[in-house]
């Protein structure tokens, strides 16, 4: 096991965070895999998926962590929203309860990540147009209330709105390198949920975000 | 057995050994071997392939912390090379990392685990004094400090090997060096764990699941094959536990909860320890399907059902992790390095499966793997039966709040009804007291009233009432021929009582007018409260214009009511109401006109005065509202003047008696502009508590 090159230069650590069923599994797959799971079991704590992108000439490798929806694992979870510099937040269009549970969700994750964590917030199953429990200008009102990015995607049907799923994680990842450009999102705390890779092969940054943690701390 | 043996669910217990027969665990990860067979086969596999001996170098640099110093040096000269090879984006943070103090340090402070681990440290060992702290801190220092030197040059498998040689060199030196003698071999092997924690929380960052290796992409492959064998369930697995069993199914979320409970841990002990809590978990459940002892044999199959269904994050590095830095004796004996074995089977059988070692046909198999055919199993269903019931509960939880947050508003209500019925019973007290003590005298007084307006034509000079105010010096200078509203003192008694408000205007307008017509000069205006009277008179009579003008006066009477001191209230005891000496007398409007003024009078001032005199103190006194007024309102009386003209009453220019204070004080008009016309007969004054109230504010009510 030799060192490779790293072919990014940052990683960006998101949580996909709702209710059981959502499609918080699917949502992930799609992205990584550029398919739709039919089948797909109940998560059971956590998993994770990951995918090089690129933003402003940046590789950046997604680290997601798609968690549980159920509620016996949420001590398991909650440890996972420490050190997220995205959270994607999933509801149901077609379920309400989904809905409705998403201001806890919200809670928990401003209590368990940093103020500078980005969550963007996705009605994930817009295929099922006729079964739609809950408008898009509802969800969208909740999230100008709340600050929250919004888009409607669909983890089965690409093109359309389906396409909204790559949107939602690059829109994300755009808005954290963003964040990182403004000085915003300091790099170097431990939680801030990015890495930095040295693009110089087999070097290993980490101590030295670490390092200037403390000193440049403004924010 | 690992790589040779197909996959099988019964495994013998000599296969967990060294396969070199040295009776310590072997591990998958280690070609069967245990750490140590392992290491010792490495190096002879490597010595053989290449002369370089890489490993004799890493061991020469580990030979003792003595060589600390040169160590540091390298690091610095490393941590230059790498500032310099910063990207350019990252220059803002980079330019301050210049001056500052050791890498190991920085890391530290980063890390607030680690200092966590300190402050343990300190709590815990800080007793054995301060050279022991010295001592660990600066072994530790030159451990990790080496470790990072190595990182970049060295495979993980060399940094592991050189891991293991600084725990091993620790271990000797806390047991020959003089630093340690005192402490006892309990707090030596403590002290020895400590270092191995508190060393692995630093770097973990660095260790786990290094970019350097594959780790990851073995992560995403056995996460996805679990996933894919999520159809995989007891009766596959030969397995006894029942999955319809809600107890059951609660232990096996127990021993899933510890096992996923890995990946959050740091240090590898820590991992270990989640490994064995959730086999003692597995051993509970065979223990409760079986109900009696557990065989080894039943064991495998259990904590492979278990780790199919927990699907744990990143389950090959956390494994590999462990097996790397975890304290090679840990591993290789006792319940935790047998547990530990057991995993790593369990993981390279669910690797490996086949058909075959599931005892089902090869098609069947296929169709399930690949997502042909799908079987709800009584597990997944079962979960999200769990989910139901959970949900369930959380309702009837909130339920159950909201009953508990209703019975509170609902004494609440209770509460609030008892105050209002209670505040109600006060009030109708207060208010019949009230009645009591000022009662039906004002209507007999109105009833007069037309009866005055009839007269006031005959007999002006009659009508109007000489304030003789002893306490007032201008009250001298009123003649009889000034007309003043005595009816001042009704004014402020009765926000609570409706009735008690009627009394008090209506008296005052009906004189004045005739007076000040005749009588131009004296007649204070200001003391008359203008609006109110007029109003009522206006209903009374059909000449309203000589009314008017008096109205004027009337105004000013209302203010000195509000002005009014208690002076007034001795004024109105009872016995000069009913017979007012000449002095207190007032014009009374509703008198009839023949009558002199006292009689007149008597009949307003004694239903003000004794309501007013012992509930507000505020009752109105001719003389006393007449400097207060002056003082403190001279605005009113201009709009007051004003009021006049609008009523187009002729009498307006009346010179007032009190001439020094005239120019400052104008009239009243405001309060007159509110005051809604009052029928005489009702005798309804109502409307005059807007006008009244508004006065006290305005007039700096001594009250
Ligand atoms: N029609 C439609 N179905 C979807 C979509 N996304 C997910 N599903 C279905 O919804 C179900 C649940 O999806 P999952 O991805 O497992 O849901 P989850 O949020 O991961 O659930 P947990 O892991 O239990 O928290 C699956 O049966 C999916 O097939 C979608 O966009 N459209
Ligand atoms: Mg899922």
């Amino acid at each position: 096991m030799s060192a490779g090159p790293y072919n990014y230069s940052y990683i960006f650590k998101y949580i996909i965070i709702g209710d059981m069923g959502v499609g918080k599994s699917c949502l992930l797959h799609q992205f990584t895999e550029k398919k739709f799971m039919a089948d797909c079991p109940h998560t059971i704590g956590v998993e994770f998926g990951t995918r090089i992108i690129e933003v402003s000439g940046q590789k950046i490798k997604l680290q997601i962590w798609d968690t549980a929806g159920q509620e016996r694992f949420r001590a398991v979870t909650r440890s996972y929203y420490r050190g997220a510099a995205g959270a994607l937040m999933v509801y149901d269009i077609t379920r309400r309860s989904t809905y409705n549970h998403l201001s806890s969700w919200l809670t928990d994750t401003r209590n368990l990540t940093n103020p500078s964590t980005v969550i963007f917030l996705i009605g994930n199953k817009c295929d099922l147009e006729g079964q739609r429990d809950v408008t898009y200008e509802e969800a969208s009102k909740f999230a100008e209330e709340n600050g929250l990015m919004f888009v409607e995607a669909s983890a089965r049907q690409m093109g359309n709105r389906g396409d909204n799923v790559e949107e939602a994680f690059l829109e994300t990842a755009k808005k954290i390198y963003q964040s990182i450009q403004d000085g915003r999102l300091d790099l170097n705390a431990a939680e801030s949920g990015v890495q930095h890779k040295p693009s110089q092969p087999g070097r290993n940054n980490l101590s030295a975000d670490q390092q200037a943690s403390k000193d440049n701390c403004a924010c | 057995m690992y790589a040779t043996k197909q996959p099988s669910l019964r495994i013998d217990q000599s296969d967990l050994m060294c396969k070199k027969g040295c009776g310590y665990y072997g591990n998958a990860d280690w070609e069967g071997y245990c750490s140590k067979c392992y290491r010792n086969h490495m190096d002879q596999e490597r010595q053989k392939k290449s002369r370089q001996s890489q490993a004799d170098h890493s061991k020469a640099q580990v030979s003792g912390f003595s060589k600390f110093e040169e160590k540091k040096r390298q690091q610095t000269d490393k941590k230059n090379k790498y500032l310099k090879s910063l990207p350019v984006f990252r220059k803002s943070s980079s330019a301050k990392d210049s001056g500052r103090p050791e890498k190991y340090i920085d890391m530290r402070q980063a890390n607030p685990d680690a200092d966590k681990l300190m402050a343990e440290f300190i709590s815990s060992y800080g007793e054995w004094g301060e050279h022991v702290r010295k001592d660990f801190f600066k072994c530790v220092q030159a451990f990790t400090t080496k470790m990072l030197s190595e990182l970049d040059a060295k495979p993980i498998e060399d940094l592991a090997e050189i891991a293991q040689n600084y725990y091993n060199l620790y271990n000797k030196r806390v047991n020959t060096n003089d630093v340690y003698q005192g402490v006892t071999s309990e707090v030596k092997d403590e002290l020895l764990d400590f270092f191995e924690r508190y060393s692995m929380v630093s770097l973990y960052s660095f260790l786990f699941c290094p970019p350097s290796t594959n780790d990851e992409e073995k992560d995403l492959t056995i996460q996805d094959r679990i996933r894919k064998l999520s159809w995989v369930n007891a009766h596959h697995l030969d397995c006894c536990i029942s999955e319809t069993s809600i107890e059951v199914r609660d232990l096996v979320y127990t021993a899933i909860n510890d096992l996923l409970g890995l990946d959050s841990m740091k240090a590898p002990q820590e991992k270990l320890s989640c490994v064995v809590r959730c086999c003692r978990s597995v051993v509970k459940v065979l223990q409760h399907c079986q109900g009696g002892p557990v065989s080894a044999d039943e064991f495998l199959p259990a904590l492979i059902f278990v780790v199919l269904k927990a699907n744990p994050a990143r389950l090959k590095s956390n494994i590999l992790y462990v097996t790397r830095f975890c304290n090679d004796s840990r591993l290789m004996q006792g319940e935790a390095g047998y547990y530990f074995t057991n995993l790593c089977c369990a993981v390279s059988f669910i690797e490996n499966l086949t058909a075959e070692s599931l005892n089902m046909p090869e098609q069947e198999f296929q169709s399930y793997m690949s997502g042909e055919v799908t079987c709800v199993s009584a597990w997944e269903s079962a979960l999200v039966a769990c989910e139901g019931m959970h949900q369930l509960c959380e309702h009837l939880a909130l339920l159950k709040g909201l009953l508990e947050r209703t019975a509170v508003v609902q004494d609440g209500t209770q509460k609030l009804r008892e105050d209002m019925e209670k505040l109600k019973d006060e009030i109708n007290e207060k208010v019949a007291s009230v009645l009591e003590r000022t009662p039906l005298i004002i209507k007999p007084r109105k009833i007069p009233i037309p009866i005055t307006r009839d007269n006031l034509p005959v007999s002006p000079s009659i009508h109007i009432p000489k304030i003789v105010d002893t306490n007032m010096p201008e009250t001298d200078e009123i003649t009889p021929h000034n007309y003043y509203l005595q009816n001042l003192s009704m004014t402020q008694i009765n926000l609570l009582d409706s009735t008690k408000t009627k009394l008090q205007l209506d008296i005052t307008p009906c004189l004045p007018v005739p007076n000040t017509a005749q009588m131009p000069s004296q007649s204070t205006e200001f003391l008359s409260p203008s609006g109110i009277d007029n109003r009522s008179l206006d209903s009374l009579t059909p000449d309203d214009n000589s009314y008017l003008g008096l109205s004027k006066i009337n105004y000013d009477i209302d203010f000195s009511d509000l002005s009014a001191d208690n002076s007034i209230a001795e004024e109105l005891t009872p016995e000069k109401r009913k017979s007012p000496t000449p002095s207190f007398t007032t014009p009374d409007p509703f008198s009839p006109v023949g009558v002199s003024c006292n009689i007149m009078q008597s009949p307003l001032v004694p239903s003000s005065g004794p309501m007013l005199v012992p509930v507000q103190e505020r009752p109105p006194k001719k003389d006393d509202f007449v400097l207060p007024f002056l003082e403190s309102i001279p605005k009113k009386v201009e709009e007051e003047t004003l009021l006049d003209k609008l009523e187009e009453t002729p009498i307006i220019s009346l010179p007032s008696p009190i001439k020094p204070f005239t120019s400052e004080y104008t009239g009243f008009s405001k309060q007159g502009s509110k005051i809604p016309s009052i029928p005489c007969n009702t005798g309804d004054f109502s409307s005059l508590n807007l006008s009244q109230s508004s006065l006290p504010s305005s007039s700096k009510d001594p009250n």
